[in-house]
């Protein structure tokens, strides 16, 4: 038995409830930032955030604290046992999960979880050193653990690791973007993402502006999956169906999108960041969102599945309880890959257009819609005649996505694995399989500032 | 607290630190959210734990604890001081020159939040909620929140602080939807509500319950109204909106770690340079904004940063010329100034950045109503929906979630998906009104996110209604 579950374990038995469920998140991480080619935010992070979730006749309270020692638990036991006794009995509230085989899946690798503060000091340094441009970023890797124990007899731990280098090569009027993530430290290549990102960065000297219009355009994978990500949470999750706001609303089953787009949630997947159950212990299953551009589901959670009322069940999409508001997610969005072979191929596609690396700054402008708007960097270039030609400087765009989705002339055929965490409050390991994708329609609205820091 | 400080800031020297602080933090939070009339979230959270930052060889180091005991206190001073020596830096790091400080500050609080029990939070949420009740809105939602810290920090160079910090916020939103086309409205301000350092009586100031049936109205009223034209013309925006664009827009730009690049990977960097100081054109006259940390109620006031520089009122933008910036010991050290203080870090866990505190558009003179009356035809926009600006924060683009067509000086038809584009500098260059002190409300939001690993600050900034020209009302195609 895990640490993590022993934890888990122990605070079940400090609930003394009938029913209860029990989760330690624990994190020891380090993370070696890095500006102007030197490490200058070192952060090494070691907590374990253990929650109480108490039921008392249809109640939910839920407590939280990162104290692991007896007196800790009985006082966040108090805690939750008082929040369940002050909520009102919800109808809708689905009882705990039973216990359920869970899925075999990867996501741990012995030599990443062993990486010490010197090792990624040191990735960071190969990275820093590889750069004949200024390098920003930093190398992390960490283990992370999510334990659940409860009195319906779930009992399931999963110790994941993560590793990513984020390298952003530049100086004055200049700078190029690369990442890498994995959940091996075999899987990534901090000196090559360096190197990667100096090439770009070379190439956006000399920016110049566009005017404002709809245009074709390449979106390299770091691009594409940022905007999905923005689109995805809200209009594949159940909550925003139910709730009639979201994308999806009224629209299931219908071909919405190019034919050749075709997205799952699948944190089974050993190409991304692998997971066997949700935060409420349900096991992860393949959700099948998009197929061939038909909208064919969302995600679903215990309780949002509960309130839906025709027999669904959930998916094991639950979010932390931090974020319940938000509904069940698609924490493991996988795109299905084309049959480019490169982005390059895809400029050729698009023949006359833009090229897009990266984007800065998304915020959804109309959520039932699918409109977000956002900014280009660092590797924004013009393409003509098939060819990425001159850079440009930073483009705002406002984009309909499933506008941008309507008409693909094709995708790369490897998706790449993008790190879709900042590392915010608990460290959770969560990223997204994209390919590059061409598109006949992305909105340009405005001009910002040129590449470069 | 402060013996297990004194512990880690000792063990750090004796690991080879030329400089060493230590911060203890013990912080207790709550939510209670309400949706549909259902309880949705009911939260209770504790963390605790020790961080440690130490300058060895001048590299930077950060690790910490979660036990708060003289061995963990040690274990992070040693992990810290051992990250610093793994990734040397190439040159040494200067802290601009403080004196030692030595004090307590203590949020001033009426009624005890966590004195009111969750049943009564639920209710009021669930009363507010009711309120907002009509027949095209779908989702009503009201939430409101506490959090208690207390802080204690260490320095090598002889601080020793403590704090005793109280928030409390809460909100309201009404999602209206008919034929395919969905409205939110929002208060105090959309994105949960607003918050201030404050007991429960700022919570009970909110009015939460007063204000629904307004605010469901204006949603299922925004399913009837026009879309908001595209079109460049004068815009008068409320101060809930205006205080966003201070912040992105003023506050990030004059973080001086951003003008040195130190985020420019992540959140990027700055149009600013540092020679800019005392010269750079950033608006027009009416323009005056202040840093302060010592705003009664602003969620980024305290006795001391975490660097332990006291807390004190600067002038950021003073009659439209950029007059300050948003410092640490080490940044400031840099323009040869010493330091703002605006350091502050997360929590615990996280070490501290150059972050706003609270920041202000100083209040003109007039009333909303004088603004509008000054008007021949523009739009007044109110309560922000969408944000999104560039990463040296030139082009910047909002949506509010509601506005209203002004004709002759009136407000005449209620529009709807209306949004805002502009650059920095020209954008506050057209800056031709502020409202009256009168008018000036100060909004306090919890989600600024900054830094690798991702921190969230809260901060405050108090602003007017003010009116700006030619400014490019939607999308520009």
């Amino acid at each position: 038995m895990s640490e993590a579950l022993e934890l888990a374990g122990r605070l079940l038995g400090a609930a003394e409830s009938e029913e209860a469920l029990a989760l330690v998140h624990s994190e020891r991480s380090g993370l070696a930032r890095f500006a102007r080619s030197e490490v200058h935010q070192p952060t090494l992070i070691e907590n374990d955030v253990l929650e109480l979730q108490i039921v008392r006749d249809g109640r939910l309270g839920i407590a939280a604290s990162n104290r692991t020692d007896d007196e800790g638990m009985r006082a966040l036991a108090a805690r939750a046992a008082e929040a369940a006794d002050s909520a009102p009995a919800d109808p809708d509230f689905p009882g705990l999960a039973p216990p359920a085989d869970l899925p075999e899946v990867e996501g741990f690798d012995e030599e990443t979880a062993s990486l010490s503060a010197d090792d990624q000091a040191r990735l960071a340094a190969a990275a820093i050193d590889a750069s004949e441009l200024d390098l920003y970023g930093f190398f992390t890797s960490g283990v992370t653990e999510l334990a659940l124990a409860s009195t319906t007899g779930v009992a399931v731990s999963q110790p994941m690791t993560d590793a990513s280098v984020l390298a952003l090569a530049a100086e004055d009027g200049a700078s190029g973007y690369a990442e890498q993530t994995s959940w091996r430290l075999g899987g990534i290549d901090p000196v090559g993402a360096s190197a990667q990102a100096v090439e770009k960065a070379k190439h956006t000297r000399g920016a110049v502006t566009l005017e404002p219009g709809s245009y074709p355009a390449v979106l390299e994978p770091p691009a594409f999956a940022e905007l999905l990500l923005y689109f995805a949470y809200d209009a594949f999750g159940a909550l925003g169906l139910l709730e009639e706001r979201s994308y999806a609303y009224g629209r299931l089953g219908e071909k919405v999108f190019d034919e050749r787009f075709s997205l799952a949630d699948d944190s089974l997947d050993p190409r991304g960041l692998p997971k066997a159950f949700d935060f409420e212990g349900t096991p992860k299953q393949r959700v099948e969102l998009v197929e061939d551009g038909v909208l064919t589901g969302v995600v679903w959670d215990r309780t949002t599945a509960k309130r839906a009322g025709d027999g669904r069940s959930s998916t094991g999409h639950a979010p932390p309880s931090s974020v319940r508001h938000w509904g069940p997610l698609p924490f493991g969005l996988s795109v299905a890959g084309g049959e480019a072979d490169s982005p390059q191929e895809l400029a050729e596609l698009i023949g006359d257009g833009i090229y897009v690396t990266r984007l800065h700054y998304l915020s959804i402008v109309d959520a039932r819609e699918g409109v977000i708007t956002g900014m280009t960097r660092d590797g924004t270039f013009r393409v003509r005649a098939g060819k990425v030609a001159e850079p440009l400087v930073n483009l705002r765009f406002t984009v309909s996505v499933p506008e941008l989705l309507a008409e693909l002339p094709g995708l790369t055929r490897e998706p790449m694995l993008l790190n879709q965490s900042a590392y915010y409050d608990e460290r959770y390991p969560q990223g997204m399989l994209s390919p590059a994708v061409a598109t006949t329609r992305f909105d340009v609205t405005g001009v910002g500032s040129g590449p470069g820091v | 607290m402060r013996e297990l400080c004194d512990h880690a800031v000792a063990a750090a020297l004796g690991a080879g630190a030329s400089y060493a602080d230590a911060r203890v933090v013990v912080r207790r939070s709550q939510v209670v959210g309400t949706r549909n009339q259902r309880v949705e979230r009911l939260d209770d959270s504790e963390t605790e734990g020790i961080g440690v930052r130490v300058l060895v060889n001048g590299a930077w180091g950060f690790a910490c604890d979660r036990r708060l005991t003289a061995d963990g206190a040690r274990a992070a001073a040693g992990k810290a001081s051992a990250f610093a020596k793994a990734a040397p830096g190439g040159h040494a790091r200067e802290l601009a020159p403080l004196e030692p400080a030595q004090g307590v500050f203590r949020t001033p609080v009426e009624r005890d939040p966590f004195e009111v029990s969750l049943a009564d939070k639920i209710e009021l949420c669930l009363r507010a909620e009711g309120a907002l009740v009509h027949e095209d809105v779908k989702v009503t939602s009201a939430s409101v929140r506490a959090q208690r810290e207390h802080k204690v920090f260490v320095s090598s160079e002889g601080a020793a602080t403590e704090h005793e910090l109280v928030e409390c916020g809460g909100g309201i939103d009404a999602m209206a939807a008919r034929d395919g086309l969905t409205q939110i409205r929002s208060y105090p301000s959309a994105h949960g509500g607003s918050s201030s350092q404050a007991g429960w009586e700022y919570v009970e100031s909110l009015g939460l319950e007063r204000e629904a049936p307004r605010v469901g109205e204006q949603a299922a009223a925004l399913l009837q109204a026009t879309p908001c034209p595209s079109h460049v013309t004068t815009v008068v925006i409320d101060a809930e909106q205006t205080a966003l664009q201070v912040h992105e827009s003023v506050g990030h730009p004059t973080e001086l770690d951003r003008v040195y690049g130190t985020e420019a990977a992540y959140a990027g960097t700055s149009f600013l340079k540092p020679e800019d100081l005392g010269s750079l054109r950033y608006g027009s006259e009416h323009m005056n904004v202040t840093s302060d940390s010592t705003t009664p109620g602003g969620l980024g006031t305290f006795g001391f940063d975490d660097e332990g520089v006291p807390a004190g009122r600067e002038p950021v933008v003073a009659e439209g010329v950029l007059s300050g910036f948003l410092t640490s010991r080490e940044t400031a050290a840099k323009i040869g100034s010493g330091s703002g203080g605006s350091m502050r870090a997360d929590t615990w866990n996280r070490m501290p950045l150059v972050r706003m505190t609270n920041l202000h558009l100083e209040p003109g003179e007039g009333s909303l109503e004088e603004l509008i009356a000054g008007v021949e035809e523009g739009v007044f926009l109110q309560t922000n929906k969408s944000w999104s600006i560039d990463d040296k924060r030139l082009n910047f683009q909002f949506g509010t979630q509601i506005a209203w067509e002004i004709e002759d000086g009136r407000l005449g038809r209620m529009l709807r998906d209306s949004t805002y584009t502009g650059q920095t500098p020209v954008f506050w260059g057209s800056l031709d009104g502020v409202a009256g002190s009168e008018e000036w409300v100060l909004h306090g939001l919890i989600n600024c996110g900054k830094g690798q690993p991702g921190q969230h600050a809260h901060v405050s900034h108090g602003a007017s209604p003010a009116r700006f020209r030619n400014v490019q009302v939607g999308f520009k195609q």
